[in-house]
């Protein structure tokens, strides 16, 4: 009886524990409204990731859900690290290439790091609610998402590592012509792993400290005694030329070597050889041309505040936008700065400066896709108000000067005793560690508004109407019923994309007919191939009748497809 | 004829010189001109060596010919093409005769001073895929390689080429009597069909299209066969995005990007030949007002004109040339990336051409030269035949051969070779060469010293082009002063840059150094060569 009763209380206790080790989860949270109530991959969202913490977070959140995320390579960086795309859909609902693609990047200028962990909550985000929430359920039953989290890791990787690369990559270039390559770039000199500034103490220098703030360096008035001239970035003349940091790592610029509207060097700053000279951006092009199912595209920058729509050229170049694509991109635009208070709609061309060769544009122009760039981050997100947009008194009051590095004491080669300091590498662009979750949300949900926005074509008024002579007449409606057309502007001007096909299954088909107005009965006939009809393109919320004149057969298939709005299919009989 | 005898000896000598190629009056297929190559190659192995850029998608290799002497790769260098659009085969064979010809001459004095200064970079075939056409059991000229592309955008591919409806081995045209087409029987020769010319109260009777049927049935003819991205539309240049055989993007091809890094990676090189439909030889450019477009440049620049003009002289008066040849604009071509995007002086010609006269057709103008140059076998004459897509009408084939209208007969070849190695290499002389002129010490007093010297371009051409001084791919030449042990350098850089010299210009440089001693001066960039001097300040 004793063994009974021990066994008894062992096996409650086991069970107890086992309870409690499960229901821990549920006894410790209460769900908040918008949130994963119980991920399964656990992320902390106040930190910025190396490359490997990068590579990490994807293999567990494709652990976790394989039945909707597949982590992929698509290619080699310069220096040989994976460029990792996340292809995130409910894979057991039809082929992810049959449904409308978005796709979204961060991270292709090597010190805006941001992009990739707003990519990875946004692909974290919709695993995690995928079981939560209907509307993001039946958003990866009907799209699916491409998340590229860095394309330019092994500047990445120097950033957060080393020290203050260029917007670029790390292939070696001769920026001064000097025919040698990388010989003089930023150098740490009080080995913190930033670039700072320089200054030193000069009785007839500009500047003075603020004597509200150590940190502050502040020019004198006109008459006024200085105590400190600036040096600029820390960095030794190291090849003797008589130039300070003039050809460090890289130089060039990642997003100037796309193959659109591409010019050289001489007209745009940061191009190089030809379009696609780097390798990882030879990777997203090649991706991108076996996808074509992709419509929609975001490629995080920093910073700005900004989302950023094209044109990117004055007069567009090769570019093609209609007025239909840009009452589009605006809507959507509009919406985002709703949704992202501080950012605006801003036209690449006209209130920024001219770009030839971004990314934006091989994806707009070369691809037929609808694309934005958000420039994340702005002051205006330090106190949500623009006119105060103090990075010493945020610092001070919210970071607790964590974003400053103190001045302090250094030997210069050349310089004598200087003093180096000033904000750190992690602040004036990047989100500080609060409020990355916040912006990278509400950039996911815009993100999931264009992607939701893509086609969704349905058919509906299915008719069959008998005929003279044993034929039938059978007539279906395709309905998008989303804001974006099939085939945009771009799309259609250089036929990147084959028309919309609908076609027709279950009878000899004698004619096929595209039917212009469903009242009057005016129809346009499609001579070669009936059974097939090819419709140029379905616009956002627009309605296309077709019809055919088929002998035989009781129920008919009726399929259409299209390589930009999926596919739907439906019976008529 | 001033001394018959001395023309006579220089003739004989020069035949004697190019007489190999005299014997083969053909021009050379793959095979022919790989081992053409490699022969080259084993025969001047201390002047010449033999690259391999890349293999073509149709498994052919495009070869680099380097000749020069000494330190061969940092010396300025001019690089010389052929093959830049397939169907100009006389291209290849004027690019391999040169670096033939000039192998052959190493030892002559001139060319071995000649060597002594400037590297030659010979491409004799950037577009072997296209080329081997010419060689094909079918016959038609063809500028595309071998990547399948859908060249109407039907997303279908190759699936309308030509058909040789008369099996005579070339790709003619065909015309249909139909009061619906806009084409008529050619006034100044009964041979040629042109549009009709509505102003004139001309109205068309005959429909022209390549030979060929519709294969797709989409009402165009032999749209859309094998291959392919055309060389010289896959530049940066001007490119003209989703163009016909444009490629999808600029230097898609492994051909075109192959000779693009071979370019980029060679900073010594300071003028790019080439042999294509683009001509500013025989017209020479024109600098407009508005060069420049934004930052963009647009027209050959001032000083880039100067020079273009005097070659375009040379050219004349060395081959005998006359006139030009029909201006063809490129898109994406080779010519004007060479200029604008790489920055260099870029030259190009076809090589030959026949006269056009003010308001004649082309095609007739031909017919009539042919006739008067014993070009026999040119013309294909109209006969009817059958055709599936016009069944009941009156169908012709007939018309020019292909290639005949911009490829010479094979037996002029030699004379224009000799003609290119004499045009080229005197334009070779003119390269950009520095030296110091009026190096003066003056004695400051207190063992100080006043060292100046002037660095003077002694060539023709500049020192680089007017649109390359700003492009990333021209290095900047810079002097340099070293001094020696105890020796300081009180006032002047120790190294700074040397803006552009054109020709025949200078630029000066003083430094002011205390302490006796060697001061060594060094000046230049690869692409102009680099100077020292030893300067003993006592």
């Amino acid at each position: 009886m004793k063994k009974q009763i021990i066994y008894i209380f062992l096996a409650s206790l086991l069970l107890l524990v086992s309870r409690t080790a499960d229901g821990q989860k549920e006894d410790l949270f209460f769900h908040a409204a918008g949130s994963p109530e119980n991920p399964r991959v656990e992320v902390s969202w106040n930190k910025y990731y190396t490359y490997s913490g990068v590579v990490d977070l994807c293999k567990r959140l494709a652990k976790a859900y394989p039945d909707l995320v597949t982590m992929e390579s698509i290619g080699k960086s310069y220096q040989g690290r994976d460029i990792i795309v996340l292809t995130i859909t409910d894979k057991n609902f039809r082929n992810p290439e049959d449904k409308p693609g978005f796709w979204i990047d961060g991270n292709i200028h090597s010190v805006e790091l941001q992009g990739t962990e707003f990519a990875l909550y946004t692909a974290w985000y919709l695993c995690e609610m995928r079981n939560e929430n209907d509307f993001i359920r039946q958003l990866l039953k009907d799209k699916t998402f491409y998340i590229a989290p860095t394309i330019n890791p092994d500047a990445r990787e120097y950033f957060t590592g080393v020290g203050l690369p260029p917007r670029s990559g790390l292939a070696p270039r001769d920026n001064d012509r000097d025919g040698k390559y990388d010989e003089d770039g930023y150098d740490d000199l009080n080995n913190d792993k930033n670039i700072s500034q320089m200054r030193r103490k000069n009785p007839n220098g500009r500047y003075k400290v603020d004597p509200r703030d150590p940190r502050k360096m502040i020019r004198v008035e006109p008459g006024e005694k200085g105590d400190y001239e600036l040096l600029g970035y820390e960095g030794i003349d190291n090849d003797g030329d008589g130039l300070v940091n003039e050809d460090g790592p890289g130089g060039y610029d990642g997003n100037r070597d796309w193959g659109f509207n591409w010019e050289p060097n001489n007209v745009q700053y940061g191009a190089d050889k030809y379009p696609f000279t780097f390798p990882e951006n030879q990777a997203v092009r090649d991706f991108s041309l076996k996808h074509r199912n992709i419509t929609g595209a975001q490629s995080f920058h920093n910073s700005g505040g900004m989302i950023l729509r094209g044109p990117s050229i004055k007069e567009g170049g090769d570019e093609a936008y209609s007025r239909s694509d840009d009452y589009v991109l605006d809507v959507i635009g509009k919406k985002g700065e709703l949704m992202l208070p501080g950012y605006k709609l801003v036209t690449i061309w006209k209130d920024m400066y001219t770009v030839y060769g971004g990314e934006l544009d091989w994806w707009h122009g070369e691809m037929g896709c609808f694309v934005f760039s958000n420039e994340l981050w702005t002051p205006y997100l330090m106190f949500y108000d623009s006119t105060n947009t103090d990075p010493y008194e945020f610092d001070r009051l919210l970071l607790f000067k964590d974003a400053f590095i103190p001045w302090q004491k250094v030997n210069h080669p050349v310089y004598g005793e200087i003093e180096v300091g000033g904000f750190n590498k992690n602040f004036g662009r990047l989100h500080p560690g609060f409020m990355i979750e916040t912006d990278a949300h509400r950039n996911a949900a815009f993100c999931i508004y264009n992607a939701y926005q893509s086609p969704r074509l349905e058919i509906t008024d299915m008719k069959v109407k008998d005929m003279k002579g044993g034929l039938k007449e059978v007539t279906a409606t395709v309905e998008n019923k989303r804001l974006l057309p099939t085939h945009s502007a771009s799309n259609l001007k250089f036929r990147i994309d084959p028309p919309d096909y609908i076609s027709i299954e279950g009878g000899k088909v004698i004619a096929g007919m595209i039917v212009k107005n469903i009242d009057l009965n005016t129809a346009t006939e499609q001579k070669k191939d009936p059974s097939r009809l090819e419709v140029d393109n379905i616009a956002g919320y627009e309605r296309v009748t077709v019809r055919w004149i088929v002998k035989g057969g009781t129920k008919y298939n009726i399929n259409v497809k299209s390589v930009k709005g999926g596919i739907a299919t439906a019976l008529a009989e | 004829m001033k001394n018959p005898l001395k023309h006579l000896i220089i003739f004989t000598s020069l035949f004697f010189t190019f007489s190999p190629a005299l014997t083969q009056a053909q021009y050379s297929d793959y095979l022919t001109m790989s081992q053409k190559i490699i022969s080259l190659g084993k025969e001047y192995p201390s002047l010449c060596s033999v690259k391999t850029l890349v293999k073509t998608d149709g498994g052919k290799e495009i070869q680099a010919i380097t000749i020069g002497t000494g330190d061969k790769d940092n010396k300025p260098a001019i690089a010389v093409l052929g093959g830049v659009e397939g169907s100009y085969v006389l291209g290849p064979e004027l690019a391999f005769g040169f670096a033939s010809s000039l192998l052959h001459a190493a030892a002559n004095n001139g060319t071995k001073e000649l060597l002594d200064k400037v590297t030659f970079y010979i491409l004799p075939n950037v577009s072997p895929d296209a080329t081997e056409q010419f060689f094909a059991g079918l016959r038609y000229e063809r500028n595309i390689n071998e990547k399948s592309t859908d060249n109407d955008r039907d997303f279908l591919t190759g699936e309308d080429p030509y058909e040789d409806l008369n099996h005579d081995g070339l790709i003619t045209q065909i015309r249909v009597r139909d009061p619906e087409g806009s084409w008529v029987i050619s006034k100044e020769d009964n041979r040629v069909m042109v549009p009709a010319d509505l102003s004139k109260g001309e109205t068309g009777d005959y429909k022209v299209f390549s030979e060929g049927i519709d294969n797709d049935h989409d009402g165009k003819f032999n749209e859309d066969g094998e291959g392919g991205v055309d060389f010289n539309r896959n530049f940066t240049f001007d490119y003209e995005q989703y163009g016909l055989n444009a490629g999808l993007y600029p230097v898609s091809e492994p051909e075109v990007k192959a000779v693009a890094d071979f370019l980029y990676d060679r900073f010594n090189v300071y003028a790019v030949f080439a042999f294509g439909p683009q001509d500013n030889l025989g017209h020479p450019l024109k600098a407009s007002d508005n060069s420049r477009s934004g930052r963009r440049i647009t027209s050959i620049l001032k000083s880039d004109e100067v020079i273009n003009k005097l070659v375009s002289e040379k050219y004349h008066d060395i081959t005998g040339a006359k006139g030009a040849p029909p201006a063809i604009m490129g898109h994406g071509d080779f010519m004007d990336w060479a200029y604008y995007h790489y920055g260099r002086y870029s030259f190009s010609t076809p090589g030959w051409w026949f006269p056009v006269g003010k308001g004649e057709t082309r095609e007739a103008a031909f017919l009539k030269y042919a006739a008067s140059h014993n070009m026999n076998d040119v013309f294909v004459p109209w006969t009817e035949t059958g055709h599936p897509d016009f069944p009941g009408e009156k169908v012709e084939v007939g018309g020019i051969k292909p290639f005949a209208m911009i490829n010479p007969p094979a037996d002029t070849v030699p004379v224009l070779i000799e003609k290119t190695y004499r045009f080229i290499t005197t334009i070779a002389a003119m390269h950009p060469e520095l030296e110091f002129l009026n190096t003066k010490i003056e004695d400051a007093g207190e063992n100080i010293f006043r060292v100046s010297l002037d660095v003077h371009n002694k060539g023709i051409f500049a020192t680089c082009t007017e649109a390359g001084d700003r492009n990333i791919w021209t290095r900047i030449m810079r002097i340099s002063i070293e001094t020696g042990k105890g020796q300081v350098l009180l006032s002047g850089d120790r190294v700074a840059r040397i803006e552009r010299l054109e020709g025949d210009r200078s630029a000066s440089y003083s430094w002011l150094v205390s302490g006796k001693g060697q001061v060594k001066i060094k000046a230049g960039a690869l692409n102009t060569g680099t100077i020292t001097t030893d300067i003993e300040l006592k």
